[in-house]
């Protein structure tokens, strides 16, 4: 048993000085095993993607009172639920869907701003955080929280109404749940934009610059809840498989890590020359495909 | 040597350049695979080249960072997911 491990894991003379785990028919082995793994989860998730799904959730109720608690913590007051910030942010989403885009700023040249106005809202400044693919509403907050742009917004204190959707669709081609976050202090005087309004940077702030024209008064309309499917993303699979996959590649990857440092150590401790790649250079290079995982293993933030 | 640290030197260039476009491409998972097979590629084409200038090249060393490269593709869509 030591001597097939050995013989496996360990560079010596019955094994050419390379561990077996490296030779190049294990490594053809590896690409294939995680190939057919691959076609094979993503046929059972297209089949079943209740039953083997990832775990999401995320809710309006979390997302405030997680926002809330971050300005307490800030000595800030707490924001109220707007529903027609929520109507504007879920309208947002839906847009986002519709033409396929994760901006600020829509393809047409629509803003968070033309959303907020829209659906009614008076503001004299206004704000937009958007997130995605994070499976929980605290790591949504969080990762706003870590990013100076965000949590200038979400800390701002001028701001009293906020307004979420959470939504889930396909965003270029891949299954996306989309958090919008829209920030807003409404006045007594309606708000349109002037002609040459100048379109400001999404995630700054923005003080309107005329007060002049009349709107539909938000402060004025009855308050309307969001329907089904925007406040919500909750999915509680049996098995949530591609959590299960990623570490099944992040072990496997830990693994070769391994092999490849044993195999550099014993090589040089015994000044083995051999014919092969270098170890220290798949060693650089898995270490970049871990760097990279880590931006894949979390949800993305604007 | 010298020669050999400027080939890392190189490779490094290259890793954290893919590195840095994987990260520029945050959200899109279709330029980050895009960003993960070119770095891939570039690291064989380096293995290659490195090698060859070292005058060690093999059909088994090609082949071994052919599949070093084939490896890191597969990882990365498994982490990708469905």
């Amino acid at each position: 048993m030591w001597g097939e491990l050995h013989h496996l894991l360990i560079p010596h003379h019955t094994n050419n000085h390379r561990a077996r785990a490296l030779h190049i028919d294990a490594l053809l082995l590896y690409v294939l095993v995680f190939a057919i793994f691959n076609v094979s989860f993503r046929l059972i998730y297209r089949i079943h993607p209740d039953i083997l799904g990832y775990a999401t959730d995320i809710r309006v109720e979390q997302l405030l009172t997680a926002t809330n608690a971050k300005r307490q913590a800030a000595g800030l007051s707490s924001l109220e639920l707007n529903p027609l910030l929520s109507a504007a942010a879920a309208q947002k989403a839906q847009d986002m869907f519709g033409k396929n885009y994760w901006a600020h700023v829509a393809p047409d040249g629509k803003t968070p701003w033309d959303f907020i106005i829209a659906n009614g809202y008076r503001y004299t400044i206004a704000g937009e955080n958007l997130a995605k693919n994070f499976s929980t509403s605290t790591t949504v907050v969080d990762a706003w929280m870590a990013s100076q742009s965000h949590r200038e917004n979400l800390l701002k204190s001028g701001y009293r109404d906020v307004g979420f959707a959470v939504v889930n669709g396909v965003l270029n081609g891949e299954e996306t749940t989309l958090v919008v976050q829209m920030f807003g202090a409404g006045n007594r005087l309606a708000v349109v934009p002037p002609e040459g309004f100048v379109k400001p940077s999404p995630t700054q702030v923005v003080v309107s610059q005329t007060a002049s024209q009349s709107a539909v008064s938000g402060e004025s309309q009855s308050e309307t809840s969001l329907p089904l499917g925007f406040t919500a993303a909750y999915r509680q699979p049996i098995f949530d498989l591609p959590t299960a996959t990623r570490g099944v590649a992040l072990v496997f990857g830990g693994f070769l890590m391994a092999l490849l440092m044993v195999d550099g150590w014993m090589i040089a401790k015994h000044r083995i020359v051999r014919v092969s790649g270098h170890t220290i250079a798949h060693m650089l290079f898995l270490t970049t495909l871990f760097i990279s995982a880590s931006a894949i293993l979390q949800g993305a933030i604007l | 040597m010298k020669i050999h640290r400027l080939h890392f030197f190189i490779l490094l260039i290259i890793l954290t350049t893919g590195i840095g476009l994987f990260f520029y491409a945050s959200g899109n998972r279709s330029l980050q695979l895009v960003a993960g097979i070119t770095t891939a590629l570039a690291y064989v084409a380096w293995g290659i080249i490195h090698h060859a200038l070292q005058r060690d090249l093999y059909a088994k060393v090609v082949v071994e960072y052919m599949l070093m490269g084939l490896i890191a593709i597969v990882l990365l869509m498994t982490i990708f997911g469905p």
